[in-house]
């Protein structure tokens, strides 16, 4: 008898934890299907950049994160496939993870010159820091004046420099907790 | 040994393999539905100020008090005074008067009537640095109501599937809670910034 209560326990044991886990993963996948894998922190699918712009890039992005441990990843696009380009920019910004976990601190520079849209997104830990309202004008003033005359890579290149100098202009984002 | 003292020993084995049973689940999920809720009213409120802050810059701005002030006016305090405590939200009725107020607010609506009495307000930086704000918001309504919703789905299969059911039903007394549906049509997506715009 005693036997069986325990057999009984245990089976509802494992049946009610069994659900717990798993979700995570598929919740991330579902919001990067279509979209672009993280290769770099350039990703460069629409071919906008030439490879020293790119190094140059590359090298400029990892010196900010050494210096502040702000994640500033750049991509590109050939299409947005229907999707508005909040909509990128929601599933790359937490598909991706950009930022560190504890901080939030990752901003996203998106291009995509063929539906011509661009967008900077920002992680909720640098809000304050880059509001909407300064990026708006970044992407007025800095992005869209060289975009254009057809100038992308210089473009980019501006635009990455005013978002860095901006975040270098604050305090550092502190850890949640 | 006796029979009975061995079935107390099961007691703390009882009290684990209930928790797995909804006993913390339930709570959990109510809890994320209630946090996401609180980010959602958060950022219409945020939505709101903004409002607060165009109308008088429009006001400065332009020596004739058009309709459309006077109705954004009007929609900000209907919609500051229609609040959801967590309990409402199982309440499919308080919901829609919630979403019902603030749609009178959408982005693309306003600015749209905006646009066409006071074309001139375009280069007036004050007035544009508001409105990237005011859609930015919009942007983030979007994505808590969407956090919201996933919460409320979470919360409604947990209360629904076995085995949490049974704590959901015999402990917690739980009742679904309802999604938050946009209302103006175009809503959901803010407006875009286009290369071409400036």
């Amino acid at each position: 008898m005693l036997r069986l209560i325990l057999a009984a326990l245990a089976l509802a044991t494992a049946a009610c934890d069994a659900q717990a886990s798993g979700s995570a993963d598929g919740h991330r996948a579902k919001l990067l299907s279509g979209l672009p894998a993280l290769t770099g922190r350039v990703v460069d699918r629409a071919d906008l950049l030439s490879v020293e712009g790119e190094a140059r890039l590359t090298a400029k992005l990892a010196a900010l994160e050494a210096r502040r441990t702000d994640q500033l990843v750049v991509v590109t696009l050939p299409s947005l496939e229907g999707r508005t380009i909040e909509q990128v920019g929601l599933g790359l910004g937490r598909g991706w993870g950009i930022g560190q976990k504890d901080k939030d601190n990752g901003v996203l520079l998106i291009v995509a010159p063929n539906e011509r849209h661009v967008r900077i997104e920002v992680g909720y830990g640098l809000e304050r820091t880059i509001e909407d309202h300064e990026a708006s004008r970044m992407i007025a003033e800095v992005l869209i004046p060289a975009f254009e005359v057809g100038a992308y890579e210089r473009g980019i290149l501006a635009g990455a420099d005013t978002i860095i100098a901006e975040l270098d202009r604050s305090p550092l984002v502190k850890a949640k907790r | 040994m006796t029979a009975l003292r061995r079935l107390g020993l099961l007691a703390p084995l009882a009290a684990v393999s209930l928790a797995g049973c909804g006993l913390n689940s339930v709570p959990t999920a109510e809890e994320n539905v209630n946090a996401k809720w609180a980010n959602v009213q958060n950022q219409y409120q945020r939505r709101s100020d903004l409002y607060g802050n165009l109308v008088e810059t429009v006001r400065a701005a332009a020596n004739q008090e058009r309709t459309v002030l006077r109705e954004v006016t009007e929609a900000r305090s209907r919609a500051n005074s229609v609040q959801l405590t967590p309990d409402q939200l199982s309440d499919p009725q308080a919901i829609q008067r919630y979403a019902d107020a603030q749609a009178r607010l959408s982005a693309p609506l306003v600015f749209r009537q905006l646009q066409e009495a006071y074309p001139q307000l375009q280069t007036n930086a004050n007035f544009r640095d508001l409105q990237s704000q005011i859609e930015g918001t919009e942007n983030r309504i979007a994505i808590s109501r969407q956090d919201y919703n996933e919460a409320v789905q979470g919360y409604n299969t947990t209360i629904r599937t076995f085995p949490d059911a049974i704590g959901a039903r015999i402990i917690h007394g739980a009742k679904p809670k309802v999604p938050f549906q946009a209302v103006t049509p175009g809503a959901e997506t803010a407006p875009r910034i286009d290369f071409n715009a400036s």
